[in-house]
């Protein structure tokens, strides 16, 4: 797919809506602990703490789409080859842990409870879950489903 | 005012160089068939030849050539022909026979015999130069006359297809009446068969489809010239994984199928193609499939989606708008499949889909002029015509042999390494790389903020267009443009170019050390050949530009790699649709006079459009429309979307939205081999 600035931002909300919500509903449920807050009906606890830093990853992707589509002005194919795409996720999230290092989340907790080194193994082990699906659908497992996503530059819809 | 006696020479090509055969002398005007049984007046008796294959008339003010409905068809040099005045300048082909004017023509340009006592004489580039008229000479057979009547008002299909809006009940009463279908698909090559493809996984039945066209195999064409310019199955083509013409989501691509079958048997160097894809195009080489592994995958597709049942074999002669807002398709099928009976054929369809693909190999004037004058003389070949002479006569004779590749593309680099490849048995061939125009590092051509990689004088690229052609902001810019704009965005990012192989530049680098590679710049002003101790060679001078001087090359062979004429005017059948509905075309693109057939975003023909009925196009006949990259199969299959889309949102019978869940069932049905 060699993606337009609509289809960045589209396929960036296609994969946090269907992988990147469902793995973290998971996995918050996993890690919580019978303090952290009870889904409504269901009664499970889970922690908030993962939604937090996947809608940080989420912002962070949305403002760099414009860079990157800016250097890709700068291509002769226009294209964007998936190491690239592989190396700047990986690099979407040294920012986001930066952005909460400089205390980004701290108004959510104490900053005790949050700048521990179990945390930080927790957002890398989070991030891992949830950047392994979104990347093999990028791959090629969303044309399996949207036949025109790829022509359309990773916009969603039809022609 | 024609001459008479009227004198051909008939040559027939071998294996080798053309022979000439025969000397006719046609002593009177009159209508002179030709064909295989031995009721015509000039017989070429050979397989390819149909039994009635074309009428010669000759008349007072000139000489015209006519098509019977031929199954292998006949040819004004390159051109192919429905009908067409002959002044002598190019041969008439038809199968492995050209028939050459000897004497005069009525403008009274006069050619050369073609003998060798006149085959040093020097030439110049262009085609009219006269020279002496000689005396007839050789064997000369006098051919009766027995003249047929005129055929060509009559003839099929202008009999029926007279008017612009034909009569549906009429055409059902008629003779060649062959049944009607809601989809129906001309050209039956690759266009077609990605459009039955899609039509068939967005519901549409078997019985519905129908597709016309010369061959049941839908590569056929395309694994010929694959051949002819030296892509055996093994040799990769110039095409992305994700361009699968087998499988419309493109998932799985070619690279995935290929590691798989490595991994399969323990190959785990299969996994470069996976890190291929990966890393393409910027940390890796990109990915390309090998021939014979995506034919393989067409003819395993083809099976699934009941090709053999769609496909119908004839050559389409005309197309017309009916009066009951659908389409006549007019067509010939083979005289083994008439067995004697009517061979004309008409079949009406409610959507008609156009995909004819290339209508002629191109020869650059000088070269064409060249091979008229010495057909005897296999010197000049074109890289997509059946070459192989060359390199068995190189490679077997252990004496030094000039080869000169002209052209930059694709093509003239993997002649380059076939040649390269003949060297292991010869090492005194040489290389002349023929080029018009010298490129520096940085004259590559420029688009918006992006310059293309310039290697060796040659432009670099992936692909035959940039990537994001296929979908992405170039294809959007393109489609959004007007025709005047997409002229401008074609100028920046056309042009030839050739994939950044590392094999293909390490053999121009190991060329130019060894001395047995050299590139040339310009247009060569005179062709001669030329008599040398070790036999005949062509002399070609190149026309001095610029601060260079004018070069001189004496080679064996040319071999031209300048490409396939996309002109739509080289169909007869297209031409007829073009002028009777004066359909719009699209700005000219590369080197073409003019672009393809004007269609619409989603491909239709909308000078066609008849009531509700409507006409879509793909592939070659729409170059310079809304997608640049439309000769590919990625663009084809594009093409068949958009067009399955738009049928889908017209309401067309059978053919469903496609949205998600069909899309994925569709897949797994796809994946397990099951019919769609």
């Amino acid at each position: 797919m060699l993606p337009t600035l609509k289809g960045r931002w589209l396929t960036r909300i296609l994969l946090f809506f269907w992988i990147g919500l469902p793995v973290t509903l998971v996995f918050s449920i996993y890690i919580a602990t019978p303090e952290s807050p009870v889904l409504p009906l269901i009664g499970w606890n889970y922690d908030t703490l993962p939604f937090q830093i996947l809608f940080l990853l989420l912002i962070v992707g949305l403002l760099l789409d414009p860079v990157y589509i800016h250097f890709q002005q700068y291509r002769w194919e226009r294209d964007w080859p998936f190491a690239f795409q592989f190396f700047f996720s990986i690099v979407e999230f040294l920012i986001v842990l930066a952005l909460v290092w400089r205390g980004a989340l701290d108004f959510t907790r104490s900053p005790l409870d949050l700048h521990t080194p179990e945390n930080y193994l927790l957002f890398a082990v989070h991030f891992a879950c949830v950047f392994i699906p979104s990347f093999l659908a990028l791959l090629g497992f969303i044309q399996i489903f949207m036949i025109r996503w790829r022509f359309k530059g990773g916009e969603w819809g039809r022609m | 005012m024609i001459k008479l006696p009227i004198l051909l020479d008939i040559y027939q090509r071998g294996e080798g160089p053309l022979k000439r055969v025969e000397r006719i002398s046609l002593p009177e005007t009159g209508d002179y068939a030709i064909g295989r049984l031995p009721e015509n007046q000039i017989v070429l008796d050979a397989p390819e030849v149909s039994k009635h294959h074309a009428w010669l008339l000759v008349r007072e003010d000139g000489i015209a050539i006519a098509d019977r409905g031929s199954t292998n068809r006949t040819f004004i040099g390159d051109a192919e022909i429905d009908r067409s005045a002959w002044d002598g300048a190019l041969p008439v082909r038809i199968a492995q026979f050209e028939i050459h004017l000897v004497a005069q023509t009525a403008a009274g340009a006069v050619k050369s015999s073609g003998t060798q006592a006149q085959a040093t004489r020097a030439l110049s580039g262009s085609a009219g130069t006269s020279a002496q008229p000689s005396a007839p000479r050789g064997q000369s057979i006098e051919v009766a006359l027995n003249a047929p009547g005129a055929p060509d008002e009559i003839r099929f299909p202008r009999n029926i297809f007279s008017e612009s809006i034909v009569s549906a009940d009429a055409l059902k009463a008629g003779p060649y009446f062959a049944g009607e279908c809601t989809y129906l698909s001309v050209g039956a090559g690759l266009g077609s068969f990605v459009w039955a493809d899609h039509l068939r996984i967005f519901g549409v039945p078997k019985k519905d489809i129908r597709a016309i066209g010369d061959d049941v195999i839908p590569y056929a064409n395309y694994q010929r010239l694959c051949r002819n310019s030296q892509i055996p199955p093994h040799e990769r083509l110039r095409s992305n994984s994700i361009s699968t013409p087998d499988n419309i989501w493109g998932f799985p691509g070619y690279a995935s199928r290929e590691t798989w079958r490595d991994l399969k048997e323990f190959r785990f160097s299969g996994l470069k193609h996976i890190f291929q894809v990966f890393g393409e195009a910027s940390l890796a080489q990109s990915f390309t499939p090998r021939s014979g592994d995506v034919f393989r995958s067409i003819d395993s597709e083809a099976k699934r989606i009941g090709w053999r049942e769609m496909y119908v074999s004839g050559r389409v002669l005309g197309i017309r708008k009916t009066n009951d807002e659908r389409y006549a398709v007019a067509y010939r099928i083979s005289e083994e499949q008439a067995r004697g009976g009517v061979r004309e054929r008409v079949m009406i369809g409610k959507y008609l889909h156009i995909a004819t693909g290339y209508p002629a190999t191109r020869f650059t004037g000088d070269l064409q002029a060249f091979k008229a004058r010495f057909p005897e003389e296999a010197r000049v070949f074109n890289a997509y015509e059946n070459h192989e002479a060359v390199y068995r006569t190189i490679e077997q004779n252990p004496r030094a042999a000039t080869v000169v590749v002209r052209g930059r593309g694709i093509v003239a680099s993997r002649i380059i390494q076939r040649l390269y490849e003949a060297r292991r048995k010869n090492r005194s061939i040489t290389i002349v790389h023929q080029m018009r125009t010298p490129v520096g590092r940085n004259e590559g051509h420029r688009y918006k903020r992006a310059q293309r990689y310039v290697y060796n004088h040659i432009e670099n690229q992936a692909f035959n267009w940039p990537k994001a052609c296929w979908g992405g902001e170039i294809l959007r810019e393109v489609e959004r443009a007007t025709p005047e704009e997409r002229a401008k965005i074609y100028e920046a990012i056309g042009g030839t170019t050739t994939a950044d192989r590392r094999d293909w530049r390490n053999i121009i680098q190991i060329g130019i050390g060894g001395g047995w590679y050299r590139p040339v710049f310009g247009d060569f002003e005179t062709l001669e050949l030329v008599k040398t101790d070790q036999g005949p060679k062509i002399e070609m001078r190149l026309r001095a530009r610029g601060n260079e001087s004018a070069a001189e090359v004496v080679a064996d062979f040319v071999i031209d790699c300048t490409g396939l004429i996309g002109d739509i005017m080289h169909s007869p059948c297209l031409r007829d649709l073009a002028e009777t509905y004066n359909l719009p075309r699209n700005p000219s693109v590369s080197g073409d006079k003019t672009g393809g057939i004007g269609v619409t975003p989603d491909y239709e023909i909308s000078a066609l459009r008849n009531g509700t009925g409507r006409a879509y196009a793909a592939g070659q006949i729409t170059l310079g429309g809304p997608q640049p990259a439309v000769d590919s199969f990625l663009g084809l299959q594009y093409a068949a979307l958009r067009s399955a889309d738009h049928l889908a949102v017209l309401g067309a019978p059978n053919i469903s939205l496609f949205g998600p869940l069909r899309s994925f069932s569709q897949w797994i049905k796809w994946c397990t081999n099951l019919a769609p």
